[in-house]
C-alpha cells in the first residue's frame, strides 16, 4: 500500500488481488455454518450477532482498498488506450 | 392507539412539510438550461458526485420496507429475519464488479433503463421488452410496500383508525399526492434533495433507539434471553416453535441462498440503476461501494429493535390488538418508549423514510416504459421532450396504480407481488450482467431462459402455504430445490434454470446459425470513464 506505483503496473496482479479482496468480502457472511452459533459471546450478543456485525466494517474496508487498487490500474490502462484510440482522457 | 397524539403529529407535519419544500424547490438545484429531457428529469443531469450518490443511493435503497418488514420478520420469526444484514454486505463487492461497467456503457450510449443497455447489446427488441417489463411489474408492488411502511406508521400513530374509510385513508392520499406532484416536477432531484433529510433522520433515531431502548426494557442480556426463550417456545398456530435466536442448520441453505440471492437482485431493479447511472464520474460507484456499508450498520442495529420490541409487554399487547401485525412492532416501541416529541422524530423517518424510495422507483418504472415501450413501440421518433412529458405521467400513473393496489387490494396480496417481484427481477440478470463481459448468449437462448425461469419461480412461490394454514399461497419465499433436497430461495433456484436455459439453448442456436442480433457496442465503451466529455446530450449548464 506504501508503494501504490509498483502494483499499477503489474495490472493482473492487481486485478487478482481485487478479485481476491471482493471474493472474501462475499463468502465472509455466505458461509453460514461458520458464524450460526452462540459462543463465544461478545458481551451480550451471541456470536451469531456480533459477527455479522463485525463484517459490516469489514467489507467497507475490503471495497475501499479494492476501490484504492482498481482506480489506479485502470487509470493507467485508460491513458494508454485513450491515446490510442485517439481521445483525449484527462487523469484527476 | 385511539387518540392522536398532538405532539408526535406536529413533529411529523412540519417534517413532511418541509420535506415537501425541499422536493419543490429541487426542480431549481443545479437546474439545467432545459429539464425537458429524460437525462435531466430521469436522471438528475447524470451529474451527482460521491456525497450527492451517498444520500441519494442510501436513500434509495434502503427504504421503508427496510425498516418495517425486516424488523417484522424477525419479530415473528429470529434469526431467518436477519438474512438481510448479510444481504447488505454481499452486495458491496458484487456491485463494485460490474456496475462501473455498466454506468460506461450507458454513458458512452446514452442508455438511461436497463433495457435500453440490452436493446443495443444484443439488438433484440424482445429481450429489452422482456427486461423493461420485469423492471417495472417488480417496482410497482416495491411502491406499493413503501405506502404499507407509511400505513403502520398512521396506524400507531392513531390515524387511519376512523370508522369512515375515506377519512382512514386521507393522509396516506394526501401524502401521497403531494409526493406525486413534486415528483412530477423536479424528477430525480427531488428524492436526491430529500435524501439528505430522510437519512439524517434515520440515523438520529437509530443512534438515540440503539443507546436509549436497551436499558428501558431490561438491557440486552435481557433483551437476547427474552427472544431466545420466546422463539423456542411454541407457536400454537403451527405447533412448531415461533422460530430460533440462532439459524439452525437446516435453515442454512435458506438463510444463504436468500442473502445471496437479494444481493444478486438488488442492483436489478430499475430504481437501483437510475441511482448507478445518475453520478457524474465511473469512480463515483466504487467508491460508494466502501462508505454505503454505513447504512447496512444502521439496518443491522434496526433488525435489533425486534427483539427490543419483544422484550417490551407493551407492543407486545400492542401487536396482538393490531390483528397480530408486526410490521407495528418498530413504530410501537417508539410510541411506548420515547417521548412523544422522539417518537414523532422517529415516524418521520420512517415516512419520509418511504417517500424516497417511492418517488425513485416510480421515476425508474417510468423511464422503462418511456424509453423501451413508449418510444419503441407506439413513437419511433419521440423527440427528448416528448419523452420527458410522458415519463412525468407515467411516474403519476404508477403512483397512482400502488396506491390502488393498497387501498383496494388486500395488504397481503402487495406483500405477495414484492416476494414475486424479488423472484422475477433476478432472472433479468443474466441478460445485463453476462451481457456486460460478453456476448457469447444468444438473444432468445437469454429470451427462453428468463421465460422458463418466470414461469417456474411464480408457480413454485404461488405454492408455498402459508404455515400452520394448509391450501394458502405465497405462505414463504423458500422451497426445497429439486434434486438437491436444501431449502432454498425460490430466486435462486429459478436464476439457476435460468442460467442452464440460457447456456444449453445458446450452443444449440449457435449450431441451429440462428441469426443473432446486432451489437451497437465497442469493448472500449465499457471501461470509457469520459471526464470531460459532457453527458452525450447538451443541455446542461455550468453548474
Amino acid at each position: 500500500m506504501t508503494q501504490p506505483s509498483r502494483s499499477g503496473r503489474h495490472p493482473v496482479i492487481t486485478w487478482g488481488v481485487v478479485a481476491v479482496l471482493l471474493a472474501v468480502g462475499v463468502a465472509g457472511t455466505l458461509v453460514v455454518p461458520l458464524y450460526a452459533r452462540t459462543a463465544p459471546k461478545l458481551g451480550p450478543f451471541p456470536f451469531f450477532y456480533w459477527y455479522q456485525l463485525a463484517w459490516i466494517p469489514i467489507v467497507a474496508i475490503l471495497a475501499f482498498a479494492a476501490y484504492l487498487l482498481t482506480s489506479r490500474t485502470s487509470r493507467t490502462s485508460r491513458t494508454s488506450r485513450g491515446a490510442h484510440r485517439g481521445q483525449r482522457r484527462r487523469d484527476e | 392507539m385511539s387518540d392522536v397524539n398532538a405532539v408526535s403529529f406536529t413533529i411529523l407535519l412540519v417534517l413532511f412539510i418541509l420535506v415537501t419544500l425541499i422536493g419543490f424547490a429541487a426542480a431549481r438545484w443545479r437546474r439545467a438550461d432545459s429539464m425537458q429531457h429524460l437525462d435531466e428529469w430521469g436522471l438528475g443531469g447524470r451529474s451527482f458526485g460521491t456525497f450527492v450518490s451517498w444520500f441519494l443511493l442510501g436513500g434509495d435503497l434502503y427504504t421503508a420496507y427496510t425498516f418495517i418488514a425486516v424488523p417484522a420478520l424477525i419479530y415473528g420469526v429470529g434469526a431467518a429475519g436477519f438474512f438481510a444484514v448479510p444481504y447488505t454486505i454481499m452486495v458491496f463487492p458484487i456491485v463494485f464488479v460490474f456496475a462501473p461497467r455498466l454506468w460506461s456503457v450507458c454513458r458512452q450510449h446514452g442508455y438511461v433503463t436497463p433495457a435500453d443497455f440490452v436493446r443495443g447489446r444484443y439488438g433484440s427488441r424482445g429481450l429489452a421488452l422482456a427486461v423493461a417489463a420485469t423492471g417495472i411489474l417488480a417496482t410497482m408492488p416495491y411502491i406499493a410496500l413503501q405506502l404499507v411502511g407509511i400505513e403502520s406508521v398512521l396506524t400507531v400513530l392513531g390515524l387511519g383508525s376512523s370508522s369512515n374509510s375515506f377519512l382512514k385513508d386521507l393522509p396516506l392520499l394526501i401524502a401521497f399526492v403531494v409526493l406525486a406532484a413534486y415528483t412530477f416536477l423536479s424528477g430525480l432531484r427531488a428524492p436526491a434533495l430529500t435524501a439528505f433529510v430522510k437519512d439524517i433522520l434515520i440515523y438520529v433515531t437509530v443512534i438515540v433507539a440503539i443507546v436509549y431502548i436497551p436499558a428501558r426494557v431490561g438491557g440486552w442480556t435481557h433483551i437476547f434471553n427474552h427472544a431466545a426463550t420466546h422463539l423456542a417456545s411454541v407457536n400454537p398456530k403451527t405447533g412448531k416453535p415461533f422460530g430460533a435466536l440462532i439459524t439452525p442448520p437446516a435453515g442454512e441453505w435458506a438463510y444463504a441462498t436468500l442473502a445471496l440471492g437479494s444481493a444478486l437482485a438488488l442492483f436489478m431493479y430499475p430504481h437501483a440503476i437510475t441511482g448507478v447511472l445518475a453520478t457524474a464520474r465511473r469512480n463515483v460507484i466504487r467508491r460508494n461501494m466502501a462508505i454505503l456499508p454505513a447504512y447496512s450498520l444502521v439496518l443491522g442495529l434496526i433488525a435489533l429493535l425486534a427483539y427490543m420490541a419483544l422484550a417490551s409487554p407493551a407492543v407486545n399487547a400492542g401487536v396482538k390488538a393490531g390483528g397480530g401485525n408486526a410490521q407495528l412492532a418498530v413504530p410501537l416501541l417508539f410510541e411506548h418508549i420515547f417521548p412523544s416529541w422522539f417518537a414523532g422524530i422517529g415516524y418521520a423517518a420512517i415516512v419520509i423514510g418511504a417517500l424516497v424510495p417511492a418517488a425513485i422507483m416510480s421515476i425508474a418504472a417510468a423511464n422503462l416504459f418511456t424509453r423501451n415501450i413508449y418510444r419503441e413501440f407506439f413513437h419511433r421518433g419521440a423527440s427528448p421532450a416528448q419523452e420527458t412529458r410522458v415519463a412525468q405521467v407515467v411516474s403519476l400513473v404508477v403512483k397512482a396504480g400502488a396506491l390502488v393496489f393498497v387501498l383496494a387490494l388486500s395488504k397481503s396480496f402487495a406483500i405477495n407481488l414484492q416476494l414475486l417481484g424479488g423472484v422475477w427481477i433476478l432472472q433479468t440478470f443474466p441478460s445485463i450482467v453476462a451481457g456486460l463481459y460478453t456476448r457469447w448468449f444468444h438473444r432468445w437462448a437469454l429470451l427462453a431462459g428468463w421465460a422458463a425461469a418466470m414461469i417456474w419461480g411464480t408457480i413454485v412461490a404461488y405454492r408455498q402455504p402459508v404455515p400452520g394454514v394448509p391450501g394458502s399461497h405465497f405462505g414463504t419465499s423458500t422451497a426445497v430445490v429439486p434434486v438437491l433436497g436444501h431449502t432454498a430461495y425460490i430466486a435462486v433456484t429459478a436464476f439457476v434454470l435460468n442460467l442452464v436455459v440460457a447456456l444449453v439453448l445458446t450452443v444449440v442456436f449457435r449450431a441451429l446459425r440462428l441469426r443473432d442480433g446486432a451489437d451497437e457496442t465497442e469493448p472500449a465503451d465499457y471501461s470509457a470513464d469520459p471526464v470531460d466529455a459532457p453527458a452525450p446530450v447538451p443541455v446542461r449548464s455550468a453548474s
